[in-house]
């Protein structure tokens, strides 16, 4: 705790954003940074889970019509307190690990790498693919009441965006 | 608004009531199971925003039409209003009332979950948890301590027997030796399982090589919802502690030892539901002001939608309960205008309903009664026309006065007969029309006398006979009056003119005086002139001289003067007793040219001229006696024009054909007609009476012979003054150059039988 409220509260950002044509189809990495707002950490604190979802989407131009969806990826991790063990949990999917700090937890659902997007087949050698990403804290998944009494608050409005083209691939 | 629109509105208003109703209860259903109510919160809540913004913008549609008709002034929207207001009132605030008890209570009774002494018996419970925890952890790595340390002790290879053992010792679960990158080197379990307890985590590793022993709690983990998770392993704690060695030459090799003890069961499951029940109540109070806008919401919303729907059925309950009362009013308004048509009736069975349908009734009576009273007054107007022509009709002059004596009434014939215009005096007394004081000075009198003899005599009416002076020429006019009192203390005076009725009589006396005079004259006649003659006779040869001549001319005399009078007295006897009339077809110009001839010496000095018409049909008459009329009339008019110098004197005779507009002949008229002074007024209007006349000498006898005689044959007998608006004469004022007697015959022969029988309409009557 002490480590995270020693940082800055800095802007939360995407330091690193890659989508790279491969062998195996279209992978995807990022890396973010942020720290978790004062409120949002009280929340984590009292038991409340935080969800955090990964989202990206593949789309292809299409002139004639609305742009065509080539894929669709998301993630979804979880991070809930356990107060008896003084741990942080994290889930994702079926796995679990358990974390002694915040900061280590939420260091754990900041970065992807090698995120698979679409397999090779589904992806051709031309152009005109860009990726839609996006990263944040999802709220919709919090009780109703919760919702209700956070909604307008900015230390849980945490979403970061980004949309890139994928450049054509080098001729072999 | 029509009768379809007005039924949408009607529907459409239950339905949307009724969703709101039906969304209103869900709410509190909802409100009911939470996890459904937090699922579906926002979406109902919106619904609901919806149907009451739906609701909001009818009611203001609605308010809007009723501000509107309130301020044009039409009629029942005030009423209206106030019913809307009553009722409004009525549903809205019990809804208040109970939204703000309902309100404190949400508020209280959110605020009431979190309590301080709550969240401090669950801190305490999941400190205490933890504390039991980490005493099995203390104790776990103690015994495992000592454990490595009796394993240090004992040196060399470590036995699997020994470290069974051990195990049963320490009563863990599993016993390992592990080197120092973790890896298991010996292990015994209490079950029969083969398999490999697993490596212990670095970390747990680096922290055992520094602190001798290290312990951690495994496998106690939950994914928020309060149940450990399945197919996760049980809870356990792991422990490693360096196992010492004594051997140098094994020194370098680090052993450590690794035991791992199950945590009993309840204590995990305690554990755990403490820790749930903390989550959930932190999480709870967190989310406490979010629960509250939740509740509180819903119950606003709920008023609004019971209060806007209240609105409405008020609105259209009072519209329902009006629309009678409406109709009723507007057909009070109908009739007060005069309206008695046929009433709309409300149908419903209550009283509102009857009294629309007895309203109707009434007015149907209404105007059935009107109609009657109009068919009343028809008639009576009918009567009144028919008595009015009656009286425009009457040739006795009727007056009637009203209780005050004023002349309420007067007939065509009563002006006729006064010669006064009596219908222009309406309104006024009897005594202020001119020339009839007199006659209004006797009618008063006598209705005083007879109110006053009333008990005595006959009440009915009294009667008198009343001589009047009238008319420019002060005529008198004899009327017979008679006065009879009416109902509401009008009087009635009836008169006749009996100035004609008066004349007969005379004319009747005058016959009957005649017929005895003449006889009793007449009779000592003949002896007188015998007498006369035989005293001449006797004497005339004894006188002489002067004496025979005075006796002679004496008795010449008495002779003369007893032979005018028998012609006076036979005269009168003629016109007392003329003889009865013997009608026989004769040819009037035959008849008059025979008469003319006697008086040739005046035909040949043209004082007499006759013209007569040609074609003159033959008429009944007794030719002896018409011969003695035509004589008298043209003897009268010589003597008139016999003053006049010779030449301009003129005597004319005339026959003439008179034809009705179909063409048949209606009379045979004889003219006399002369140039003499003509007549006066006041002997012109009884001039056929006997003994009247203008003549110095004569018996007046003549035209009143001739009236008789014209009344036998029954043929009219006219007298006039001819006038001559002379040129020279001042102002055209008439002057009187002349008098004309004139016969009108209209019994004819039946000679031209086959012209009386072709027209028998034309034939006279008399």
């Amino acid at each position: 705790m002490a480590l995270v409220s020693s940082f800055a509260l800095a802007e939360p950002q995407l330091t690193s954003f890659e989508v790279v044509r491969g062998e195996d189809g279209l992978t995807l990495s990022f890396a973010t940074r942020f720290d978790l707002p004062a409120g949002v950490e009280d929340a984590l604190l009292k038991g409340v889970p935080l969800y955090f979802v990964a989202e990206a989407t593949l789309m292809r131009d299409r002139w004639y019509w609305r742009d065509q969806l080539v894929s669709r990826v998301s993630r979804t991790w979880r991070v809930i307190y356990q107060p008896l063990t003084r741990t942080y949990r994290v889930s994702f999917g079926g796995l679990n690990q358990s974390y002694q700090s915040a900061a280590e937890a939420v260091s754990a659902v900041r970065r992807v790498a090698g995120w698979k997007l679409a397999e090779p087949g589904q992806v051709d050698a031309g152009d005109g693919y860009y990726v839609e990403f996006s990263y944040k804290l999802d709220t919709t998944l919090l009780p109703r009441p919760m919702q209700i009494s956070i909604d307008g608050q900015p230390d849980w409005s945490l979403q970061l965006e980004r949309v890139q083209r994928l450049a054509a691939p080098k001729e072999p | 608004m029509t009768k379809a629109s007005r039924w949408a509105w009607v529907i459409s208003l239950v339905v949307v009531t009724g969703a709101a109703l039906v969304l209103s209860f869900l709410l509190a259903i909802a409100t009911n199971n939470r996890s459904f109510y937090e699922e579906h919160y926002s979406w109902l809540f919106w619904l609901n925003l919806t149907v009451a913004a739906l609701l909001i913008l009818v009611i203001g549609v609605a308010a809007v039409r009723m501000a509107l008709r309130v301020q044009r002034g039409k009629f029942g929207s005030r009423l209206l209003l106030k019913l809307a207001a009553i009722f409004a009132l009525v549903g809205v605030l019990p809804g208040v009332l109970i939204y703000t008890v309902s309100y404190q209570f949400v508020s209280r009774g959110i605020e009431s979950w979190f309590d301080v002494r709550v969240e401090g018996a669950l801190d305490a419970g999941l400190a205490l948890g933890r504390g039991t925890l980490d005493a099995q952890i203390n104790e776990v790595s103690q015994q495992t301590l000592l454990a490595a340390e009796r394993l240090g002790d004992m040196g060399g290879d470590v036995q699997p027997l020994a470290l069974e053992r051990l195990r049963e010792q320490m009563a863990a679960s599993d016993l390992a030796i592990v080197g120092a990158s973790g890896q298991v080197l010996l292990s015994v379990s209490r079950t029969t399982e083969l398999s490999k307890p697993e490596r212990p985590p670095l970390s747990l590793l680096s922290s055992a090589r520094s602190a001798r022993v290290a312990a951690q709690l495994e496998g106690l983990d939950d994914d928020g919802s309060g149940v450990p998770v399945a197919g996760s392993p049980s809870a356990r704690i792991r422990a490693l502690a360096v196992v010492p060695s004594i051997d140098v030459a094994l020194a370098r090799q680090e052993r450590f030892l690794m035991a791992t003890a199950l945590l009993p069961a309840t204590l995990a499951t305690n554990a755990l539901a403490v820790q749930s029940a903390y989550r959930e109540y932190q999480q709870r109070s967190l989310a406490r002001e979010g629960l509250r806008k939740m509740y509180i919401g819903t119950l606003t919303l709920t008023l609004i939608l019971a209060v806007f729907g209240a609105l409405l059925l008020a609105v259209t309950l009072s519209n329902q309960l009006v629309k009678p009362l409406l109709l009723l009013a507007e057909g009070v308004r109908q009739v007060a205008k005069g309206d008695l048509g046929v009433k709309q009736v409300f149908g419903s069975r209550d009283e509102l309903g009857g009294l629309t349908r007895s309203f109707a009734d009434m007015t149907g009576q209404l105007s059935e009664a009107r109609s009657l009273v109009q068919r009343s007054v028809a008639q009576v107007e009918a009567a009144r026309t028919n008595l009015q022509t009656i009286l425009d009709n009457l040739t006795s002059g009727v007056i009637v006065f009203d209780r005050e004596g004023l002349i309420d009434t007067v007939n065509p014939g009563a002006t006729r007969i006064v010669r006064q215009p009596l219908s222009a005096y309406r309104g006024q007394r009897l005594e202020e029309v001119e020339g009839m004081e007199a006659f209004a000075a006797m009618v008063w009198r006598r209705f005083e006398s007879h109110a006053d003899a009333a008990e005595s005599g006959d009440r009915g009416h009294w009667q008198e006979a009343f001589d009047m002076q009238t008319g420019a020429n002060r005529d008198t006019l004899s009327l017979l009056v008679r006065g009879a009192l009416m109902p509401q203390g009008a009087r009635l005076v009836v008169f006749d003119d009996i100035t004609e009725l008066v004349s007969a009589q005379r004319i009747e006396a005058w016959s009957e005086v005649a017929r005895r005079l003449a006889h009793e004259i007449k009779n000592p006649l003949t002896p007188i002139q015998l007498s006369a003659e035989r005293l001449e006779h006797k004497l005339a040869a004894k006188l002489e001289g002067a004496d025979q001549a005075m006796l002679t001319r004496a008795v010449a005399t008495i002779v003369t003067q007893v032979q005018a009078m028998k012609t006076l007295v036979n005269e009168f006897r003629d016109y007392a007793r003329l003889p009865a009339a013997q009608l026989l077809p004769l040819d009037l110009n035959v008849l008059v040219a025979e008469v003319l001839s006697l008086y040739a010496t005046a035909q040949e000095a043209g004082t007499l001229v006759f013209s007569a018409a040609t074609d003159l049909p033959l008429i009944v008459g007794d030719a002896t006696q018409l011969r003695q009329v035509i004589h008298n009339l043209v003897q009268n008019g010589l003597d008139a024009v016999a003053e006049r110098p010779a030449g301009l004197a003129l005597v004319r005779v005339k026959t003439e054909v008179a034809h009705t507009e179909q063409g048949a002949v209606r009379a045979v008229r004889l003219h006399v007609i002369d140039n003499g002074p003509g007549f006066s007024d006041k002997v012109l209007k009884r001039a056929f009476e006997p003994y009247v006349t203008t003549k110095s000498k004569g018996t007046g006898l003549g035209l009143a012979v001739v009236k008789k005689i014209a009344d036998e044959h029954g043929a009219r007998a006219r007298l006039m003054n001819v006038v001559v608006t002379d040129s020279a004469g001042a102002q055209g004022i008439p002057v009187v150059c002349g008098a004309q007697v004139s016969l009108s015959f209209s019994k004819f022969a039946l000679a031209p039988a086959l012209t009386v029988a072709a027209s028998t309409d034309t034939a006279p009557a008399h």
